[in-house]
């Protein structure tokens, strides 16, 4: 439909990547090794240009993204700042949704004693689960506080055995098992299409925003990108000059978070939240 | 009792040490699930799920949906893209849902009262019985009442619904024998039809045209949080900012108002003082529609402050009674005038005003829930719709336009099934008291024809007409979301025997004998709903998209089913024989069970969309598997400008001076005997004589010391109605709702009543009114009007699950706003009224 530049992405990459995705995946199975597959984003400066005007501050992105990557409650890989300003009768309702900023110079990475946190291809800051030792360096270097340490383990609500009525209703265990889900009932599988057995983060842990990748290597547009229900996130690659986020980014001053570190994060804002119009005035002393 | 880490850290760490040691062993013992393959055989990442058709009624956008299902799990949901009213955007109460289906604390199988003692105290130790045993009570009860003669007695109460409705609260309602078969649609929005109604006879909510339109006046309206299409609003409304301004009338600054151009704080209950002024000053500097309103016949405008204009210097085109409007309530009512009423600058009065005039026709004033759902809200209603008839922007491009046409049909009649007993149970009068002398009700000009949901607790009580013997209640929870909603307590403890359908134990399933679970709308059921947004009008259906993980059954259609073939047991066979009547379109077939029923009852109502030889227009399907796999039909796009000069009111024109409002008074005058003078006093309107028949300004009629902050409530762009407190997304992300707290219920108050008060952000407060009271925490907000305290309607359950209540059964999370909202009336709708209704007085805790 509207997701022009998402159709772009899987026009072009679907069957490459998608076939061999594919394929990598039912080797993986039989070897138990992990699935990796042909990436279709190698060489590729994968960006988001968030357009504020779009934006109404609903939360739908925070949502699918939990929902997308099965992340627990009360951690956020999709996130949002947001404050009210100025006094009555003028004051102003901020909303800026966050997420990792994929940063070309990612401090995160630097910091990262293991290699787990790492630039991958499509210039996507990745995190390996399984190198990761939770040292929590890479949450000290970051700058945008978009990391997050798994403290509390997994998904504590889902875990409760106890029923609410005994016998009248069910404890939250029971409706995953019969469900068939994974500690979740509404678990989502393929997020461990690229790295089995992280579906769910195991305590200990450092875990944030991988611009789905798991999504991306099937063609499919990260899911906070896919679940905007008013477009305003818009997805692409820098390199290539016809991209949508070069040319939406040609026609706005756009500005990125704390620029001045020099990190250079690839999730870029336009436009503004707030409407903003007034009638011109030159103001007075 | 569910706490979130969040709470835990934040303030009740030491408090809940015992909580939190619990839990640590108790995660301590989970051992990772890391199972690589499903049963399937493959790695669970590389099965392949399907998006399934479906419809979200989390709110009343009834948007066209599909829902993920991978190996019978549901997994996900998006906008379905076939629809042309909300195609693929989904707003975020829709991936709630998710949460809700799977909501451990769902009721899981029938369940029987034990502790014979009702109330708000009662735990009333509910234990699981079977379907059978549960269906044999019911049908033994409506038994007796058939057998005593007392089949008025018999009450069905509904909430949500789909347009399976009529099956259950029709149909079975009136062939036991009753006439109380109560909705709840006059706590929803029955006084935003009036305005629409009496100046165009269109008893119905609208659509706006948006990304045609270049100035939006939104009165209480809130399209990118609630009601209605709000993931069509949302998905266009960057659209239309880029052509539009837009201005925000409401005393809190909204969801809305934060992205607006202009935000009109008004005084609560003044909004018809300030639509008053607009109106004046867009005539005052002629900026009203030629086109559609006509002109002054030497073309000089005569309209200035204060003075009289004769009728015969102006020639109305489509609009009827210009000049009377005029004379009667607007010559005086100027922009200054409404300042002090008010509470706004008249400059910004003004400015609102000729902007909106300025882009007339192609601009649309938006009436919402929050300036009519008040005690005095009827002529508030005329007054800002009546705004769309000036600029001409009624049924025009840009402007504000009813439904399109659609083609389903109802089920077969039920006439034939009334025996003697029916006949004579259907004649009682209602519980509700519609039609009395001071509840009119004038759905559509009928004295009583609409419903007064919330004054059946009333009738109830007082056993007046009749007592209430067996009541059914289904997807409603009239103890939480009525005001005054102690009433409902009392009254359902006083009904010797009711049956909750219901997906939750909710407020209203406390009070239950019986209590059956319900499947859930959106993932389990087959139904229907008809909706309109971007010039469209689509029909979406319910569809099962999974199994149901619990023995659960459909409210609408099975259970009446059910309850129909253990009455015919016990040799009442109407009811069975009735629905015996819905026959499969496709092979004739007769229903033998419930499923084959509800099956073939939908498939019935929407023939006309699905069968080909049966086409009347939209969307063209080839047969019912077509129509069930797309989910959704459309109609034709709308034809503007079409219904000038031929409106359902008495003049075939728009009514600025309404002679259908006249006709529909006197005639409930007449029922009465009394003058339309004297329904008025009995409804508490000030108005006399002729200004009842012209939108006007009324003193808002309010509730509690003067020295108390008016109640701002409103609703949260995460409730499923009321609904959805329960799911983890919901209280995480509370904080979507400008002002408000995550994990928090928080009252909204002005730092400058605040340092007043010597209340601080975070300090818990009791919201005391004359007939309630509440305890939620303070928060100091600049979007709150001074003068006014804002709260968002949604949290304070004590029943429905564990995360929604504090403490299931007992303590409520943070407050429920209809504790405190008095009952009362916009009596002219049968209304119940929300806002700008009650002051509250503030103790800290």
């Amino acid at each position: 439909m509207s997701k022009s530049n998402g159709n772009e992405i899987s026009r072009r990459d679907f069957l490459k990547g998608g076939v061999l995705g594919g394929t990598a995946g039912i080797m993986s199975a039989v070897t138990g090794g992990p699935a990796k597959a042909q990436s279709s984003i190698s060489g590729k400066k994968l960006a988001m240009v968030i357009d504020l005007r779009r934006c109404v501050g609903c939360g739908a992105c925070m949502i699918a993204c939990k929902n997308e990557n099965n992340v627990q409650e009360n951690v956020a890989w999709a996130s949002r700042i947001s404050r009210t300003v100025g006094r009555f009768p003028y004051p102003k309702y901020e909303y800026m949704p966050t997420l990792c900023n994929h940063c070309e110079k990612a401090p995160c990475v630097k910091g990262c004693p293991t290699g787990a946190m790492h630039k991958a291809d499509g210039d996507i800051t990745m995190h390996s689960p399984g190198k990761c030792i939770g040292c929590r360096y890479c949450i000290t270097n970051c700058p945008y506080g978009v990391i997050h340490f798994n403290e509390e383990g997994k998904h504590r609500f889902w875990s409760n055995d106890k029923p609410l009525i005994e016998n009248g209703t069910a404890s939250a265990r029971e409706v995953t098992q019969k469900a068939r889900g994974r500690v979740l009932p509404y678990y989502n599988p393929a997020r461990e299409l690229s790295n089995p057995g992280t579906g769910i983060r195991r305590k200990g842990i450092v875990e944030k925003c991988t611009f789905c990748d798991h999504r991306l290597i099937k063609g499919e547009l990260p899911y906070c990108v896919e679940a905007c229900p008013t477009d305003a996130r818009i997805f692409g690659d820098l390199n290539d000059p016809n991209s949508e986020v070069n040319q939406i980014l040609s026609k706005f001053n756009s500005r990125r978070l704390k620029e001045d570190l020099g990190t250079e994060p690839k999730v870029f804002y336009v436009r503004e939240f707030n409407q903003g119009s007034y009638e011109k005035t030159k103001g007075m002393v | 009792m569910y706490k979130s880490s969040k709470e835990l850290t934040r303030r009740n760490l030491l408090k809940n040490a015992a909580v939190v040691g619990a839990t640590v062993t108790l995660g301590t013992t989970l051992k990772p699930v890391l199972r690589a393959f499903a049963r399937t055989g493959r790695a669970d990442y590389e099965v392949q799920g399907e998006w399934r058709p479906t419809t979200c009624q989390g709110c009343t956008s009834w948007c066209s949906k599909q829902v993920y299902v991978v190996d019978g799990r549901a997994i996900k949901v998006r906008g379905n893209p076939n629809s042309k009213v909300n195609g693929a955007a989904s707003c975020p109460r829709a991936h709630m849902s998710l949460q809700q289906v799977y909501d451990p604390d769902r009721v899981k199988s029938p369940m029987r009262r034990t502790n014979p003692k009702k109330g708000r105290n009662e735990d009333p130790k509910f234990v699981p019985i079977t379907w059978d045993e549960a269906l044999n009570t019911i049908a033994d009860k409506i038994m007796e009442l058939r057998k005593n003669n007392e089949t008025h007695k018999y009450l069905l109460l509904r909430g949500r619904y789909s347009y399976m409705r009529d099956i259950i609260y029709s149909r079975m309602t009136k062939i036991i024998g009753s006439p109380n078969n109560i909705s709840h649609s006059a706590i929803c929005a029955e006084a935003e039809k009036f305005g629409p109604y009496y100046t165009e006879g269109e008893w119905t909510y609208r659509q706006y045209d948006i990304l045609n339109t270049r100035y939006i006046i939104l009165w209480g309206a809130d399209p990118l949080a609630a009601n209605r299409q709000v993931s069509y609003y949302m998905s266009r409304w960057g659209d239309a900012l880029d052509r539009a301004q837009v201005a925000v009338v409401d005393p809190r600054l909204s969801a809305t108002a934060a992205k607006a151009s202009e935000w009109l704080p008004v005084k609560p209950g003044e909004d018809g003082a300030l639509a008053c002024a607009m109106a004046h000053e867009i005539l005052v500097q002629g900026l009203w529609n030629r086109d559609f309103v006509g002109d002054f016949i030497d073309g000089t405008n005569r309209f200035a402050a204060g003075k009289t204009i004769s009728e015969s210097d102006f020639e109305e085109k489509y609009t009827y009674g210009l000049v009377k409007w005029w004379n009667i309530e607007l010559k005086d009512k100027t922009p200054e005038w409404a300042a002090a009423k008010t509470g706004l600058p008249a400059e910004q009065i003004r400015r609102v005003a000729i902007g909106y005039g300025k882009a007339g026709p192609h601009a649309i004033s938006w009436v919402a829930r929050g300036p009519v759902m008040q005690v005095r809200g009827a002529y508030a209603s005329l007054a800002c719709h009546a705004l769309n008839g000036l600029i001409g922007s009624v049924d025009n491009v840009g402007g504000t336009l009813k439904a399109n046409k659609e083609y389903t049909q109802s089920f077969p009649s039920e006439k034939k099934f009334l025996d003697e007993i029916a006949q004579a149970g259907i004649k009682h009068k209602k519980i509700d008291h519609r039609g009395r002398l001071e509840f009119p009700a004038l759905n559509a000009g009928k004295s009583g024809g609409g419903v007064v949901t919330n004054n059946a607790a009333d009738g109830i009580l007082n056993e007046d007409p009749n007592e209430i013997r067996v009541a059914i209640g289904y997807m409603n929870n009239f103890a939480f979301s009525c005001t005054q909603s102690e009433r409902w307590f009392k009254a359902l403890s006083k009904i010797p025997f009711s049956v909750h359908i219901t997906t939750n134990a909710s407020e209203t399933t406390w009070f239950a004998d019986i209590v059956l679970p319900s499947n859930h709308h959106m993932f389990e059921k087959w139904g229907y709903v008809k909706s309109f947004a971007n010039g469209y009008r689509h029909v979406t259906m319910n569809q099962p998209v999974i199994k149901p993980l619990w023995d659960v059954r459909t409210d609408e259609t099975e259970i009446p089913w059910l309850i129909a073939e253990k009455l015919a047991e016990r040799g009442f066979d109407n009811l069975l024989r009735h629905y015996r009547e819905y026959k499969d379109p496709e092979t004739g077939k007769i229903p033998t069970n419930e499923k084959e029923f509800a099956l073939y009852a939908l498939k019935h109502a929407t023939h006309k969309l699905w069968d080909p030889a049966e086409y009347q227009g939209g969307d063209k399907f080839n047969g019912w598997e077509d129509f069930r796999k797309t989910g959704v039909w459309n109609s034709d796009p709308y034809p503007f400008r079409k219904r000038w000069g031929s409106m359902k009111t008495k003049t075939k024109q728009f009514e600025f001076y309404s002679e259908t409002l006249k006709e529909a008074l006197a005639k409930h005058a007449e029922k009465h005997a009394k003058s339309i003078d004297d329904v008025l006093a009995a409804c508490n309107y000030e108005a006399r004589g002729e200004k009842a028949f012209v939108p006007h300004y009324e003193e808002p009629y309010m509730y509690g010391n003067k020295d108390g902050l008016v109640f701002v409530d409103y609703k949260s762009r995460l409730n499923r109605e009321g609904r959805s407190a329960n799911c983890l997304w919901y209280q995480e992300l509370k904080d979507h709702d400008p002002g408000d707290e995550a994990w928090d219920d928080v009252a909204k108050i002005n730092p400058v009543d605040a340092a007043r008060l010597g209340v601080k952000t975070g300090d818990r407060i009791r919201l005391l009114s004359p007939t309630g009271e509440l305890e939620c925490t303070a928060k100091l907000w600049e979007g709150t009007r001074p003068g006014t305290i804002a709260k968002c309607y949604g949290q304070g359950h004590w029943a429905y699950g564990e995360i929604a209540a504090s403490e299931f059964g007992k303590v409520p999370r943070g407050g429920n706003n209809n504790d405190i909202i008095p009952a009362d009336y916009e009596r002219l709708s049968g209304s119940s009224a929300f806002f700008g209704v009650v002051r509250v007085k503030i103790v800290k805790v």
